[in-house]
């Protein structure tokens, strides 16, 4: 077998990057450049903390994008010959090598990583978007009116929270229930929450013109309704929304487990901003309850808001990767973090590299995400 | 003469910011002597605090003393180590701060804060520390000495705590006091208090204070002599009776001039505000810095060289940093407008009728707590506001005039009681249910100009928002015109609208409130307290502002304050307020003139006035307001009133005595024996 060595490894691997560092050229330089016009991310300019953890997010988005461009192999490519080898073994048909080893069926772990990274950049933050926006939609009605409702969402929100969460899963993604409509049922629910949100958005602040409300309103529902037929049951008329089920069941159960860490932070925020003089100055000229709570509480509880996001992404990333751990997750061929970490792990005696590519990979994104985070709580805590 | 206990001579003190170097204190000189009361006055953002912490050593990682020197018992401060600098700070310069809640460590008992300060500096034991410290609580006028001593600092009140650090500040005898502000935070009562403590034991000690504030005054009665500072700079200096009659510099005169005085009124004279802003650290002109805002601004003699300090009297150590002293005529009154007459009386619009607000307090309202209070925030008020005056509500806090205010504009609903608004009952009727027409016609000026407007939109925008709201305009261009309107309404330029919030000051912000309140031409416009968070200067410009489109709009005004002179200038009529209960109404004239309410009494006695010939009869109230949860059986001012009969006024309520006009007073003893009393004010 003839191998590369370790300089040469990176070599190749800084080489095949050249398309992520060239956009992350690009993207720095633009943000520097303009970093007056763009409000807390021009900020970040300033702390260099943020600006790493920038630096390594969106290194791995690039890393998606580009992935077919950077990957010297097919992530589902097997090969019979080359399995469990370690880091710079060349395949002497193609004469590629596989610059991080391969796993026990061959295929090239470089390659896997990225395409890996392509399913968790899509699930991660969509999933949590979603799971923004349910949580935003109960979490300004019940910390603004108090009273009953309130004390049920929040009971119904520390029972989510406090149930074990792989225990959760397991119901929620078991093999038995995906055979099931309940994961049809709980996107069902879950994905009426944008809408919802969208139309009291609109309706809040429109209110008064109805020429402006009107077409607003029908936008929201045709658009609304297509992208929910097509994620939802599948029955999209034109034929571009389409969401493997097995994928919809994963994204439903990570926004049923995120949503009330969500629902709480907002919960606590709104209720302190609905204590300040311009709420009550709103109130005093006859705003409804959710102008007040979408236009005057909510756009000054972003800062925390923005924080947790980050945050987030990071947890439903490591979330994604333990569903792939215990086989929850996607199916067994794919590339996503969690699954390679759980294919390899029995190999550690064997090839003691044949987990780093996937697991450092996890750890440097969740990394790169916290430090944005503290990078903008920082600099949001100075405006 | 014996060696100043404190010297600063030409001190500069710069603040490294990553931007640039911000010049916050520039050729600084005082001299405070042994005994002295030095009073430092000027506006915020002057420097002064600055100064203060200089002294101390206290300016933090960015600040530096560039320039002069401090020089302490005649030893320049520069050249004392860091073990030496700590010994002195806290036994021979201690320093008391503006929030007392933030100067007490709240996981510490009071009694182990104030042990410190003797065993640290002294050196003594335990047991003569804490009889010290008890003793030392007696003199601070502290009743109840071993409770307290037990007490963590959240159980007592702002009053009892500030007493605490002084008596701290006190407990080893130190030579200088450094006062930063120490009764801005408390109420006018109890700052009178503060004040008359600070100076006699001050006296008794022997301790040399430098007071900082800046309200002047506060300062013409705690202290001697006064330095008067504006941007960074002393403009004048001197003994205090001194500079306030013979004062040499325009700025000096603009403050003395912007402040409202137990003699005037609206119609009488104006305020006169001190036009155009303090200009920032880096923008600073060249000559004198307040060239830009002086009436008597002279482009040869006062825009080219700095100025120097000039002296004008050498008995009374007066100079002034005006570069025309000679030539200014400082005996020219103040030129002022005389405004149109009284308005005779018109229509009633707003009837409050035996009106009570109560709140429920348990531990969870919800679920049902075991232990149940009432707050009575409003018990059974009646007063009538007719169209177009100007009606004060004046109290201290907790009296329930904010309470007041939110039941009136519906974001709370009364209890009892009736409040008539063009012969309809609103007390009842929460915000949300009233119709869009009650809704315009009643607005509010909110009391902090940082919260009044919301920081994620703009200011033309909220405007717009309002004008929307109260149904003013069919369009979005009409709207936008209206808003430009608004702003010249309140003398802000049309360019204001496209800014956020936290690019304008507080008195800009409070402008735009202004406006906010006055869109939909309102009938009553209730402010809570508009003015109270701003500068004095400022205050001026905002008050005038106010009465301007009161009377140009005709509204109705409730002005609620806790500031009798700033009352005194603007209303028509008083309602006094303790505890929730009304303790007098009547015209201003009746309330300033006896026969008083022995609350009002008090009141008025306790605000500093900043006029050297004007002098007050004293009444000093002892112990604290009572919990509202708990009130007073009886007349609810009978713990602390200093003519309360004993049998009578701590078991019945007292009746209320109608006076001609309107005027009424709420107490047991009769109104002639009130009568008797004689004027607060004597001139």
């Amino acid at each position: 077998m003839e191998t590369i060595n370790t300089f040469q490894i990176w070599y190749v691997f800084f080489l095949q990057l050249t398309p992520v560092w060239i956009s992350l050229l690009i993207t720095f330089s633009a943000l520097f450049y303009w970093r007056k016009y763009l409000g807390v991310l021009g900020h970040l300019c300033n702390s260099r903390i943020g600006l790493v953890g920038l630096f390594i997010v969106l290194f791995w988005v690039f890393g998606a994008i580009f992935a077919d461009m950077i990957a010297l192999f097919e992530p589902f490519e097997q090969s019979g010959m080359y399995r469990r080898k370690p880091p710079g073994v060349i395949n002497s048909k193609v004469g590629i090598p596989y610059i991080f080893g391969t796993d026990t069926l061959g295929r090239d772990l470089f390659s896997r990583m990225f395409y890996g990274s392509q399913t968790v950049l899509l699930i991660a933050p969509a999933a949590c978007v979603v799971a923004y926006v349910v949580g935003i939609t109960l979490g300004l009605p019940s910390g603004y009116f108090g009273g009953r409702s309130d004390t049920i969402l929040s009971f119904l929100a520390n029972l989510v929270l406090a149930f074990p969460v792989i225990l959760l899963f397991y119901l929620l993604v078991a093999p038995g229930v995906r055979e099931t409509i309940l994961p049809n049922i709980m996107a069902g629910v879950f994905f009426l929450f944008p809408i919802i949100f969208a139309l009291m958005v609109v309706y809040s602040r429109y209110s008064e013109r109805i020429n402006v409300l009107a077409p607003s309103v029908i936008f929201i529902f045709l658009i609304g309704a297509w992208l929910y037929s097509g994620l939802v049951f599948n029955a999209d008329p034109l034929g571009l929304v389409t969401i493997d089920p097995n994928e919809l069941n994963i994204f439903a159960a990570v926004v049923f487990a995120s949503s009330p860490g969500v629902f709480r932070l907002v919960r606590g925020l709104t209720m302190d901003i609905k204590t300040r003089d311009y709420v009550a100055a709103a109130m005093t000229r006859g705003e409804g309850p959710f102008f007040i709570m979408i236009w005057e509480i909510l756009p000054n509880a972003r800062g925390p808001l923005i924080v947790d996001s980050c945050l987030r992404v990071g947890y439903v990333t490591i979330l994604l990767g333990t569903l792939g751990f215990f086989g929850l997750g996607m199916e067994p061929e794919s590339p996503d973090w969690g699954s390679m970490i759980n294919q390899t792990r029995s190999y550690i005696r064997l090839v003691p590299t044949i987990v780093l590519p996937a697991t450092l990979a996890l750890a440097s994104f969740v990394l790169g995400l916290n430090l944005l985070a503290d990078g903008l709580r920082e600099e949001s805590a100075k405006d | 003469m014996s060696t100043p206990v404190l010297e600063i001579e030409n001190l500069s003190v710069s603040f490294m910011t990553r931007a640039a170097e911000v010049p916050a204190v520039m050729d600084f000189s005082m001299e405070v002597n042994e005994g002295d009361a030095m009073g430092l006055v000027g506006e915020s953002g002057c420097g002064k605090s600055t100064v203060a912490l200089a002294i101390m050593n206290y300016l933090g990682g960015t600040g530096k003393i560039v320039g002069g020197s401090i020089r302490y018992r005649g030893r320049d401060m520069s050249t004392f180590s860091e073990n030496e600098l700590e010994n002195i700070r806290g036994s021979e310069i201690a320093m008391i701060y503006q929030e007392p809640m933030a100067s007490l460590n709240p996981a510490m008992r009071i009694s182990s804060q104030l042990i410190e300060v003797p065993i640290l500096h002294e050196n003594i034991s335990k047991g003569e520390a804490w009889n010290r410290s008890v003793e030392m609580l007696q003199k601070v006028n502290l009743p109840d000495q071993d409770r307290i001593m037990n007490a963590f600092p959240h159980q007592l009140s702002g009053g009892q705590q500030q007493r605490i650090v002084i008596a701290m500040a006190l407990l080893s005898k130190p030579s200088l006091l450094l006062l930063d502000e120490p009764t801005t935070a408390l109420d006018v009562t109890v700052e009178a208090g503060i004040i008359n403590l600070i100076k006699n034991l001050s006296k008794e000690i022997g301790t040399s204070m430098l007071f900082v504030s800046h309200n002047l005054g506060l300062i013409l009665e705690t202290c001697n002599k006064i330095t008067v500072m504006y941007s960074g700079e002393t403009v004048e200096t001197g003994e205090i009776k001194q500079v306030f009659r013979n004062m040499r510099h325009p700025y000096t005169q603009g403050l003395l001039r912007s402040i409202p005085l137990p003699g005037k009124n609206k119609y009488d004279a104006p305020l006169k505000a001190i036009s155009g802003q303090l200009p920032l650290p880096h923008e600073r002109p060249n000559g004198c810095n307040f060239g830009p805002r002086c009436p008597h601004f002279n482009q040869k003699s006062c825009a080219s060289n700095d100025i120097e300090m000039a002296l004008v009297n050498k008995k009374y150590l007066h100079s002034s940093r005006c570069s025309r002293i000679d030539q200014i005529k400082w005996d020219e009154k103040n030129i002022s407008s005389k405004k149109s007459g009284k308005k005779s009386s018109k229509d009633t619009l707003l009837t409050i009728n035996k009106l009570s607000k109560d709140y429920d307090v348990a531990a969870n309202v919800v679920f049902g707590g075991k232990k149940k209070g009432t707050i009575k925030a409003n018990v059974d008020l009646n007063f009538d506001a007719k169209v177009g005056e100007t009606l004060a509500i004046v109290g201290e806090s907790g009296c329930g005039k904010s309470t007041f205010a939110k039941v009136l504009l519906g974001l709370e609903e009364a209890s009892n009681g009736k409040v008539l608004f063009e012969k309809k009952d609103i007390g009842k009727i929460s915000v949300e249910d009233r119709d869009r027409k009650t809704v315009s016609e009643i607005q509010m000026i909110f009391q902090n100009p940082f919260d009044t407007l919301n920081p994620s939109h703009s200011v033309g925008g909220q405007i717009i928002r309002t004008l929307e709201k109260v149904g003013v305009g069919s369009t979005v261009e009409e709207r936008k015109q209206r808003m430009y309107e608004l702003l010249d309404l309140v003398k802000l330029p049309r360019e204001f609208d496209k800014r956020m919030p936290r690019q304008l000051s507080g008195g800009q912000k409070q402008r735009i409130g202004i406006a906010r309140a006055f869109a939909g031409s309102p009938k009553i416009v209730v402010a809570d307290e508009p003015v109270s968070a701003l500068d004095v200067s400022v205050q001026a410009a905002v008050i005038e502002l106010l009465i301007d489109i009161q009377e140009k709009f005709d509204t109705t005004m409730l002005f609620i304050s806790h500031d009798l002179s700033v009352v005194r200038y603007v209303a028509d009529r008083v309602v006094v307020m303790y505890l929730g209960k009304i303790a007098e109404v009547g015209t201003t004239e009746e309330i300033f003139s006896p026969p008083y309410h022995p609350y009002t009494e008090a009141l008025l006695s306790a605000v500093p006035i900043a006029d050297p010939d004007i002098k007050k009869r004293q009444i000093l109230l002892e112990g604290a307001l009572p919990s509202p949860l708990n009130p007073p059986k009886g007349c609810v001012f009978n713990t602390r009133c200093p003519n309360a009969i004993k049998g009578k006024c701590d078991s019945l309520e007292p009746p209320t005595q109608k006076l001609e006009n309107g005027h009424t007073i709420t107490c047991h003893i009769n109104t002639k024996e009130l009568s008797k009393k004689g004027n607060v004010f004597a001139q």
